[in-house]
């Protein structure tokens, strides 16, 4: 790719001699396992998953204890003892938290992202660029931990009705955490915008305010709005931090009422840890649940992923 | 842009107001992630140095003979000379970041490897490659003759005569290989020397390698030989001091030189910024008068739960007991797994996407796979782990292989997207340089763009390998176990990690007293050690940028 024709032509002679095949072959192999992780994953999920469900088991042609796809789909009580797979009770926790992290994430990402495209000095850059990598660089469980001890206080002084476990403090971390995110994403795409455009409309006497809200952010949009996605879908597959703060009981929290952050959920991810700290047998019921989760999980992030490349490849503004 | 209704009667009057508050309101965003951050660091911290239970009398000990000179000298510095106050800073910086890293070399040397392994496995690898690499500048020998001499002169190193064709040849063993040898010679030198030989002389390599680009030759080299005697004379002085002579060794060659390299190479080759090692004068000098002064004036430091006891012992139900080391063994085990599984894989993958791969589907399926792949969550990469690694491949569970492998191909995404955007950066004109004069593609990336990205590369490999550190749900996943009493011993050995630990910590055993005194002071040196590591990264990007 980043080779023209003519260093092809010149190295067409020496091309197949050994060193030159050894390392190609080499380089090609390391280029190549990407695609074998990303298969194996694939394959791994989808047939483990298919032996946790009723209707996809006999075409693996497994015979076990099994769980029907439209309960698990559609059932609100995840309750591993009893044999309950509904898997709503966990998708409503990882919805609130990642709607709360992305509330705290977009708002200061996007200012994050013009101040240090538009407004910030070199000198200022070089520093905050650092700092806000190192926010992104923080280990989650450290996160999960700040929430459980220092933030869930906090919310506890401000409204007494809040549980020792909550989505509220995990929301928050989470939040913190993917405020990078959007902010390097969104600020590479207002970077990319032409100086043309910038100076036409300081031409036009347009303030740097102007200029910034009127011309920047919307040439930019296409970029913010996968930034939004990327990190949406890196909060939904966050895992420590949430697995530490947002608690370990399952339960269905309506999506829609602000009341549930108050109150601690099981995420997906969490579920999943849970599931592998309570001595599960390799091959069961639980263990199998596992993988149905994680092959919700992958496509989840991997839908997401697609959706932002899309947007930033289709809705992208040439010039 | 109500600019056209006020041309009327005042063209070109805008009020301030609107863009300087939206000004200060971007600026106050973006810093509501870092204060934040900062405030809970430091509550943290709080927690886990408790400043406040030291006499008075130390903290104002200290803040004489420590805070006010640095102050002073800083504040002079950053007025007057700011190189010189970069090259203070950067002494400290890497006197720190080297004991680190020593500390954790010491305990693999100590605890996981004997110096005489080390010497043999060293030698092992070195005699063959230095025959090869004489007989390639001797000779000139065609590349295929070349890699059959390499392979059975490795064979003979690793393994002796005939080593495990025995049974095709019949014979019994005639040679043992380098490695056997080593450890069969009846009269060893003290195991400290051995290090000395086959630990600090490589490091003094490279040490000099880099003295050579500052100051010239012969300087360079009279400084490492200086360096070189004072590690030895460390070893032989250290047990007077109560320290057994291997880590004595390791630290010093690993602190004392480059340290001492740095601070003369710059002393000789910047005269104007010499001033600056004042800097690090007033913080060592100080913090160790400072360390007498309360020892005889008798003030009580503070009561910090992150202490040698917490560093070195291992996990238990008490939280004033409980220690993080074999957890802190565990993760520097698995970060020098995952560095050499995912450098040379991370990196060849970005070298043949920007050096080699043809413009076709297979090119941008694997470019697109490895965007998509980078934003796969942590916990299905460990769901490979235990599906692949454990279930398919029989595995034991929670080993430091597996838990490797899986971060490796964790962070493989990230070491390549960042190895590309180095190799990338490096200007065409010099691969059509290269080409022009009649070199072939490997050689390009041998001799013109792995030198040249090599520090982006390295960059992003420590920015990688730092978050593989601060995973922990991967490693939960194939089964590493939440509580460890000891260091592995081997691969093959079960491993924890700090961050593991912390997770046990902070929610097996949640009582107050571990959260009061074990998880955060836990937090504190896995915070510290991703700090380092990404300060290390970011004075590298700026450095070479």
């Amino acid at each position: 790719m980043g080779t023209d024709d003519i260093s092809a032509e010149l190295t067409r002679n020496t091309k197949n001699a050994p060193p030159e095949l050894l390392t190609r072959v080499f380089f090609f192999i390391c280029a190549a396992l990407s695609v074998v992780t990303t298969a194996s994953i694939v394959v791994l999920l989808v047939s483990e998953a298919a032996k946790f469900f009723s209707v996809t088991a006999p075409l693996v042609g497994f015979a076990g204890e099994t769980v029907s796809m439209v309960d698990f789909l559609t059932g609100t009580t995840w309750q591993v003892g009893s044999g309950e797979y509904g898997v709503l009770a966990l998708v409503s926790a990882t919805i609130l938290i990642t709607v709360g992290a992305g509330v705290i994430s977009i708002p200061l990402g996007v200012a994050t992202a013009i101040y240090l495209s538009e407004y910030a000095s070199t000198r200022a850059r070089s520093i905050l660029k650092p700092a806000l990598e190192v926010l992104a660089g923080i280990p989650t469980v450290v996160y999960g931990f700040f929430a459980l001890i220092y933030i869930t206080p906090a919310i506890q002084t401000l409204l007494p009705d809040t549980g020792t476990f909550n989505l509220a403090a995990a929301s928050t971390v989470v939040g913190i955490m993917i405020i990078p995110m959007v902010a390097s994403i969104s600020e590479d795409a207002m970077s990319a915008v032409p100086d043309e455009l910038k100076q036409a409309g300081y031409g036009m006497g347009a303030t740097k305010f102007d200029v910034s809200t009127g011309i920047v952010v919307p040439a930019a949009l296409s970029g913010i709005f996968s930034s939004f996605i990327l990190a949406l879908s890196r909060a939904i597959g966050e895992t420590m931090a949430v697995t530490v703060a947002a608690g370990s009981q399952a339960n269905f929290l309506p999506p829609w009422d602000p009341t549930s952050y108050l109150e601690g959920a099981l995420p997906m991810t969490a579920a999943m840890i849970q599931l592998l700290l309570s001595d599960i047998t390799g091959g069961g019921l639980a263990y199998r649940s596992l993988f149905a989760i994680g092959l919700t999980l992958f496509v989840l992030t991997l839908t997401m992923n697609i959706i932002s490349d899309v947007i930033t490849q289709r809705y992208r503004e040439e010039y | 842009m109500a600019t056209e209704d006020r041309t009327i009667d005042g063209f070109g009057q805008v009020s301030r107001t609107v863009g300087t508050v939206f000004r200060y309101l971007l600026l106050a965003a973006t810093l509501i992630g870092i204060v934040a951050l900062v405030i809970l660091l430091l509550f943290v911290a709080n927690d886990a140095i408790q400043p406040l239970t030291a006499d008075p009398g130390w903290h104002l000990t200290f803040f004489a003979t420590l805070v006010v000179p640095t102050l002073a000298v800083g504040g002079y510095l950053a007025s007057r000379n700011q190189s010189a106050a970069a090259v203070g800073v950067g002494t400290i910086g890497l006197a720190v970041v080297t004991t680190m890293f020593a500390g954790g070399l010491s305990l693999i040397f100590v605890d996981i490897v004997d110096s005489i392994t080390w010497a043999a496995a060293v030698l092992t690898l070195a005699v063959p490659t230095a025959a090869v690499v004489a007989i390639a500048r001797v000779s000139n020998r065609s590349p295929l003759e070349l890699l059959a001499v390499a392979v059975i002169l490795y064979y003979v190193s690793l393994f002796g005569v005939p080593g495990p064709l025995r049974s095709v040849v019949g014979t019994g063993q005639l040679l043992p290989g380098v490695g056997s040898a080593v450890a069969s010679i009846p009269v060893l030198p003290v195991d400290w020397m051995l290090l000395f030989a086959t630990f600090t002389l490589p490091v003094a390599v490279v040490v000099r390698y880099y003295a050579r680009q500052l100051v010239d030759d012969r300087t360079a080299t009279a400084i490492v030989a200086v360096g070189l005697v004072a590690v030895a004379i460390a070893a032989t002085a250290a047990p007077t001091a109560g320290i057994t002579p291997v880590p004595a060794t390791v630290l010093a060659s690993v602190v004392l030189l480059p340290t001492m390299t740095y601070v003369t190479t710059t002393a000789l080759s910047r005269p104007h910024d010499r001033v600056g090692l004042a800097l690090p004068g007033a913080v060592f000098g100080g913090s160790l008068l400072g360390a007498v002064a309360v020892r005889t004036l008798g003030y009580a430091g503070p009561q910090a739960w992150v202490d040698w006891q917490f560093l070195t012992s291992a996990h238990s139900r008490n939280a004033i007991d409980a220690g993080l080391y074999p957890a802190i063994g565990g993760s520097i085990l698995l970060m020098l797994t995952v560095a050499v599984l995912s450098f040379p894989l991370g990196v060849g993958a970005a070298i043949y996407l920007e050096e080699y791969a043809p413009d076709n589907k297979l090119t941008r399926l694997i470019d697109v796979n490895i965007s998509n792949l980078a934003g796969v969550p942590s916990v299905v990469y460990g769901l490979l782990g235990l599906g692949v690694f454990v279930r398919y491949f029989g595995q034991p569970s929670g080993t430091v292989l597996v838990g490797g492998a899986t971060l490796a191909l964790l962070i493989l995404p990230i070491v390549i997207i960042s190895s590309r955007e180095a190799i990338r950066s490096v200007p065409n004109e010099l691969r059509q340089a290269s080409y022009g004069m009649g070199a072939t593609r490997w050689q390009t990336v041998k001799n013109v763009i792995l030198p040249r990205s090599f520090s982006g590369v390295l960059t992003g490999t420590i920015l990688a390998l730092g978050r593989a550190i601060g995973e922990t749900a991967p490693l939960i996943m194939i089964g590493a176990p939440d509580v460890l009493f000891s260091l592995p011993a081997d691969l093959s050995s079960k491993v924890s990690a700090m961050p593991l630990q912390v997770f046990a910590w902070s929610s097996l055993y949640a009582t107050p007293e571990f959260y009061q005194r074990a998880v955060p002071a836990g937090v504190v040196v896995l915070v510290s050690v991703l700090l380092s590591m990404n300060s290390v990264a970011i004075v590298l990007r700026n450095k070479f940028e």
